[in-house]
């Protein structure tokens, strides 16, 4: 059961000197509905270029991007997008700021007690009317996490959201994110730097390389629910990938 | 985890108390409390007691002076009971205070008491109050008039200039046809054009508003421009991926993304629109403080332009820490770079 369909992509970018750039090269890639993809690659591979052509946010200039057989030409409120930097409007308070989306499609009777769970579920209560600069950079990220999970997308696409937590936190988000990927059968596509990251969450780890930006390798993960993070599967299996990436052992 | 959050939010709430205090950061001091008590009590005395030069009836300065130490005296008895925002207050501004009740005694003994600086062009204080009080129904009057005028020019400035700049910095093609016509035509200073309203308006009334909002306009939707421009992208992208409507992203992103430029540009737009309140009420008008003024001028009544100046002093005053408010409210949500 294809879902997301990526076919023949290539992303060429100009330099400041008009210099041609291959971001992305002849990527394909087929996500089923319900997958959780871990993209993993080093930086400026193209992870963040890759997930804008999903979004719709750009077009490539070769292949097709569809969901469902249908082409991407533009963003829709069916495909989610956590964005790597802060993304929160600064002039909304956090809970403003995860019903916008809510309150843009359905109006001002929007489903309050959804905000709720989620202010809960990320650990933001009491923060609720905070504006953004006011809270932490996990807080913040975290409520840019719910904004667009209460709009209950088809496809979440993550790009690095945990980028900016510590370790304890980012541990909590992670499974928060699980459940709701459990709960709600949401495709999820999630971009990261940390291969703990990748293979906990992810039934596919797609590993990347640069320059021109290529899918190098599409693992299955093999590692069933519940995941242990220090078992001997889970060690054997990062080991695989660390290998495929064949960068540094102590790269995150 | 929870325990950080709650940390944090403590720390938060003694940030906020800091910054209030920070507002008022002069210590508390009885001697200056009590210093600036004493200058409103010399300058009553002062008054009392030096012989005048020149004839000017007091009863309204020495009602003034009753008043203001009244006032005083009331901020301070209660700041030295109640600690908090009353104390705070009457502590940092018990010097300005003193220096007031100084300036009060310097001015009049300059003016009636010596003559150092004559009648008719420097009078007293003394004399301004007497003449408010003697005219105070057409100086009411003629400040009513003026507020209305200024406000409803200036709304039609404002609202003319937000929108030309949200729709010039939004849509290049609109900016494309308009921006070059605007800034020739915006760049001209509103005064330019009085002759020809005087006559191309029906009435004198009509052409004053033309005039005022001439000169808010430009300002704004120029800062407006850049304001819109200056917004991230990122804020865009969020919101198409968060099924924005193109009115949604003008209302939510745009208009509060530019705001705070629309804010500097409507504050340089102000001082603008004071000046051409005055001028063109001066010129056409047969109300307002600027006829007022003209008026005066004319009859040789130097007093009551010294009035006209007190007043103007005191409602642009207040405008201005109006609209300070409002802006303070609006960009609430903008980190404080203090
Ligand atoms: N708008 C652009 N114009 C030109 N080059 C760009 C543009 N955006 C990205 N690039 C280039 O494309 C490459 C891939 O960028 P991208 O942001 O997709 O990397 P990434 O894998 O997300 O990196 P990171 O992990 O650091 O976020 C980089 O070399 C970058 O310099
Ligand atoms: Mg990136």
């Amino acid at each position: 059961m294809v879902q997301l369909a990526i076919k023949d992509v290539d992303r060429v970018l100009h330099d400041n000197n008009g210099q041609k750039i291959n971001v992305l090269k002849d990527i394909n890639l087929k996500v089923g509905s319900g997958e959780f993809i871990s993209i993993i690659g080093p930086s400026g591979c193209g992870k963040t270029t890759l997930l804008r052509l999903i979004s719709g946010l750009d077009t490539p200039e070769n292949g097709q991007v569809s969901v469902d057989g249908k082409l991407i030409t533009e963003p829709d409120v069916s495909r989610g997008y956590v964005f790597q930097h802060g993304s929160l409007f600064p002039w909304e308070t956090i809970r403003e700021n995860i019903s916008s989306g809510l309150k843009a499609i359905h109006g001002h009777d929007y489903d309050h007690e959804l905000v709720d769970q989620y202010i809960d579920l990320m650990g933001l209560k009491g923060f609720e009317s905070a504006y953004p600069h006011q809270v932490s950079g996990g807080m913040a990220q975290r409520a840019a996490l719910a904004r667009s999970i209460v709009l209950k997308p088809e496809l979440l696409l993550l790009d690095e959201p945990m980028g900016a937590l510590d370790a304890f936190t980012r541990a909590d988000v992670q499974d928060v994110i699980q459940k709701v990927w459990k709960q709600t059968k949401t495709t999820m596509i999630l971009v990261t730097h940390d291969i703990d990251e990748a293979i906990y969450l992810g039934t596919q780890i797609v590993v990347m390389t640069p320059r021109p930006g290529k899918i190098k390798e599409i693992v299955d993960n093999p590692l069933d629910f519940p995941r242990n993070r220090t078992s001997d599967e889970f060690l054997n299996f990062r080991r695989e990938i660390q290998d495929k990436l064949n960068f540094g052992v102590n790269e995150t | 985890m929870l325990e950080s959050v709650v940390s944090t939010k403590e720390s938060k709430k003694t940030n906020v108390e800091t910054k209030t205090q920070a507002k008022y950061w002069k210590p508390y001091q009885t001697r200056w409390n009590i210093a600036s008590l004493l200058t409103i009590v010399l300058a009553y005395i002062v008054n009392q007691v030096v012989p005048s030069q020149e004839y000017v009836s007091n009863g309204t300065y020495r009602w003034f002076l009753v008043i203001y130490f009244v006032y005083l005296a009331a901020v301070y008895i209660a700041g030295s009971f109640i600690h908090g925002k009353v104390r705070l207050y009457s502590g940092h501004f018990a010097q300005l205070n003193a220096s007031i009740g100084l300036l009060l005694v310097v001015q009049d003994l300059l003016t009636e008491k010596y003559a150092i600086v004559k009648q008719p062009f420097f009078v007293s204080f003394a004399q301004i109050l007497d003449q408010m009080k003697t005219d105070h129904a057409l100086l009411l009057a003629s400040t009513w008039s003026s507020l209305g005028l200024w406000l409803i020019s200036f709304i039609i400035g404002t609202v003319i200039g937000v929108a030309l700049g949200l729709f010039m910095g939004r849509y290049r093609q609109f900016n494309y046809w308009a921006f070059p016509y605007l800034k020739v035509i915006g760049i001209i200073p509103a005064a330019a054009w009085m002759p020809l309203t005087m006559v191309i308006f029906p009435t004198s009334y009509l052409a004053e508003i033309f005039l005022i909002a001439f000169s808010v306009w430009f300002p704004v939707a120029f800062m407006t421009i850049g304001g819109v421009q200056s917004i991230s992208e990122n804020y865009f992208e969020s919101a198409k991926t968060l099924g924005f409507t193109e009115s949604q992203i003008l209302r939510k992103i745009v208009i509060p993304g530019a705001l705070p430029n629309i804010f500097i540009g409507i504050f340089t737009a102000m001082g603008l629109s004071f000046t051409m309140l005055v001028i063109s009420e001066m010129i056409g008008a047969k109300v307002g403080l600027g006829w007022y003024i003209n008026w005066a001028k004319g009859v040789g009544n130097y007093t009551q332009v010294y009035a006209a100046i007190v007043i103007m002093a005191i409602l642009f005053s207040v405008i201005f820490s109006f609209l300070n408010k409002v802006q303070e409210y609006s960009l609430r949500w903008r980190q404080k770079t203090n």
